[in-house]
């Protein structure tokens, strides 16, 4: 996978806080997802197949999305920043964590029990629009949270010692 | 977006086509509908294709992003094999997450057996067929994402970014460029056909405030910018200012102050290619015309890297006219640089103290032995290398080379008439250094890359030994992101140690502002694949180079030898 998005100018530059901005995101995404999850019964099912209350669903959940956020900020990387795009490529990863973790690991972990019926087309739906609103808010999330390019030009890291070899030093008594 | 509805349109129609042929194919598209609707096919159906075109967009837009040309497969190929992935899915999650959707309870036991025996051979043959024809038709239709056919054109943003502007704080006459510059190449490819266009591939026509401003949030004093003549210079006495009216007014304004580059690596449309010697008279036309339209403008690229142009577009028979003959390249060698002369000579008529930066790739050829041929092939390369900068700089070349010109039909009234000229005082050699322009010529006789070998220094010294001019380090950068502030660093120790030597250089270009399109295959098809060079992504978010470059501006600018550069005072005199 990273090869792939490596084609694309994937590897984000050094002023970017793909986590911090993902994990946000995530965070603030989750508010449509429950309302769904809520509308279609899906909470009540996830708190029952999960054997937990609804409080400690809910925190679960903002506390999986919350590192799930941060994976797609930092996996997608300029997929990601994408003002116009990062919405579908954002649904396309909810639906990817619905297919990976709803649809698999939720009945792994409950001992093989899963929702059903209009709870699972809750599921579902949840899971999209946390992508989309995911997709859609990391570009804007993101962007305040990057480093200035004044502060981030003074690390020594970019500074003349960036023309050796990275971490070769010469050898004592060569100079 | 077209190429996934009409993916997702062609998967519906070979499965009605199936189903009305009475075949027992599965329908996922019906499937879709019926979580929805149980009770009306129709509704059922509708609401199913709709959802199904939709997923067949998103998967079009991954594909795009992710997978294209990714695998050396012919298009359609490439989109059968991406189709595995969404069939795949759609074989073990979404049927039997459908099949549980549909169901009547809230809450199921499930287990792999039950799941897995949902998926029939019915299933299996209709999704893995259906799934075929998506990518098929999606990998047909998506098949050049970038350029556009020659004869149209792109659309250019006409109002300026929002983000407020602030002029070039260090602005002065006389020290020493810090450069970059906007990638602009616009050669043509399938013969003629297609329109190559970094300006518009890179974004630049929507962003251009924006690169000009993180060009001056940079910190550089000059940038290379290079007008999209294709787009300008709509025939003889026309011309469309209209698109660069505003950029150019941007750059008056509030800096950095251009290296106006002319013509980089394509013709305009009604001028065809470098073979018609028409360039030679309608190139100078277009100059002078530039020259009064933008009067303020000093510096002055009229042709860009003319070694390289001739050599892509009529020996390796990628660009323009793709011819891979050596009287078609010596023919595109004069009439670059007799188009290049014209223009000099045009702009200084109007411009009498403008700046000529020529700028050209440094070549270098060693041979990997001691056989007479391959030597004899590296010294032949070593020489022709020079040929259009010999031809503006009035140079005389090799008896080797006079025989070269005869054999394909160069008098030597045509030589001598470029050798009789008097190079402007005002001239700037720029010479170019990447990490593929040394070559080793191996036993066979062809040219591989070397990688940094000898380096810009060595290089560069054997162009200045040659036309003994004022020099600049007019384009670098780095393949590999990862490695853009080492690279950068020691091109820039190259350029401390010339100045040490007593090289009057001037100016040193990082190229290019943003990452690029396609130059890792040297733009020869359009593929869109981003070649991540830029002191920017795409997004326009920096790279560590572009943090690196800021360094070294702000270490060095205020420093009395680059305050005050001499060599440039001089010239500029």
């Amino acid at each position: 996978m990273a090869s792939f998005l490596s084609v694309h100018g994937y590897a984000p530059g050094p002023t970017q806080r793909p986590f911090l901005a993902g994990a946000i995101s995530g965070v603030i995404a989750t508010a449509p997802a429950i309302t769904i999850l809520r509308a279609f019964g899906s909470l009540r099912v996830e708190a029952l197949v999960l054997h937990l209350s609804i409080w400690a669903t809910l925190g679960a959940g903002w506390a999986a999305m919350a590192i799930a956020g941060a994976i797609y900020a930092r996996l997608f990387g300029r997929a990601a920043n994408n003002v116009h795009g990062g919405w579908i490529f954002g649904m396309g990863f909810g639906f990817a964590l619905w297919a990976a973790g709803a649809a698999m690991v939720l009945p792994l972990i409950s001992g093989g029990q899963a929702p059903a019926g209009a709870a699972a087309i809750g599921v579902v739906l949840s899971m999209l629009a946390w992508g989309t609103t995911l997709g859609v808010l990391v570009p804007f999330v993101h962007r305040p949270l990057h480093e200035r390019l004044e502060t981030a030009s003074r690390s020594s890291s970019v500074g003349p010692n960036a023309a050796t070899q990275k971490g070769e030093n010469l050898p004592k008594g060569r100079m | 977006m077209i190429a996934g509805v009409a993916g997702a349109a062609a998967m519906e129609v070979v499965l009605r086509g199936f189903a009305i042929a009475g075949l027992p194919v599965f329908d996922l598209v019906q499937e879709l509908g019926a979580v929805v609707f149980h009770h009306s096919h129709l509704l059922g159906w509708a609401v199913g294709l709709g959802a199904h075109a939709f997923v067949g967009v998103m998967w079009a837009l991954f594909y795009a992003y992710f997978f294209w040309s990714r695998l050396d497969l012919t298009p359609p190929l490439q989109g059968l094999a991406f189709a595995a992935v969404p069939a795949v899915l759609a074989l073990f999650i979404v049927h039997p997450q459908m099949t549980l959707m549909q169901m009547d309870q809230d809450m199921i036991r499930v287990s792999a057996p039950m799941l897995l025996g949902t998926i029939g051979v019915r299933e299996v043959s209709g999704i893995l067929l259906s799934h075929a024809v998506y990518g098929l038709v999606l990998g047909s239709l998506y098949i050049r994402p970038v350029g556009y056919k020659v004869g149209s054109r792109p659309s250019v943003a006409r109002k300026k970014s929002v983000r407020p502007r602030r002029p070039v704080e260090r602005r002065r006459d006389g020290g020493f460029m810090f450069a970059t510059g906007i990638e602009c190449s616009y050669p043509t490819i399938d013969n003629g056909r297609w329109r190559r266009d970094e300006l518009e591939s890179c974004g630049h026509y929507k962003h251009w405030a924006e690169d000009f401003e993180l060009a001056r949030e940079i910190g550089v004093t000059h940038i290379r910018y290079g007008p999209p003549l294709h787009l300008v210079f709509q025939g003889a006495g026309q011309y469309d200012w209209s698109i660069i009216d505003e950029p150019m007014a941007d750059l008056k304004e509030c800096g950095p102050e251009p290296i106006v580059d002319l013509c980089h690596f394509g013709a305009p449309d009604w001028l065809g290619n470098f073979q018609n010697e028409d360039v030679a008279k309608a190139l100078p036309e277009y100059a002078a015309a530039f020259a009064e339209r933008y009067p303020w403008v000093r510096f002055y690229t009229p042709v860009n890297e003319m070694y390289v142009c001739a050599r892509k577009s009529a020996l390796d028979g990628e660009w323009n006219e793709q011819r891979r003959d050596e009287s078609a390249f010596v023919n595109a060698v004069f009439n670059l640089a007799s188009a290049s002369v014209g223009m000099t000579d045009a702009i200084l008529e109007r411009r009498p103290d403008a700046i000529f930066v020529n700028s050209e790739s440094s070549e270098f050829s060693q041979p990997c032995c001691p056989d007479p041929d391959v030597k004899s092939a590296a010294e032949f390369e070593n020489e022709r290398r020079f040929l259009p900068l010999d031809l503006i700089y009035a140079h005389e070349v090799s008896d080797r080379m006079r025989g070269y010109l005869r054999e394909h039909d160069v008098t030597d009234d045509a030589f001598d008439r470029f050798c009789n000229r008097k190079v402007p005082r005002r001239s700037i050699l720029g010479v170019d250094y990447y990490e593929w322009t040394e070559h080793l010529i191996d036993r066979e006789g062809h040219p591989r890359s070397l990688g940094e070998l000898f380096g810009w220094y060595t290089i560069a010294m054997q162009y200045y030994d040659r036309y003994k001019l004022t020099m600049m380090h007019t384009e670098t950068n780095q393949t590999d992101a990862s490695e853009g502030s080492r690279w950068l660093w020691r091109q820039w120790h190259n350029i401390q140690l010339a100045r040490q030597n007593g090289v009057p250089l001037v100016g040193f270009t990082w190229y290019s502002l943003t990452d690029q399109i396609d130059w890792n295959i040297g733009l020869r098809e359009a593929l869109g694949v981003v070649f991540p060079v830029g002191l920017f992504d795409l997004n326009r978010d920096p790279r560590e180079v572009g943090l690196s470059y800021k360094h070294l501006i702000n270490m060095y600018c205020d420093q009395p030898d680059y305050r005050e550069c001499k060599a440039l005072k001089e010239l500029m005199r």
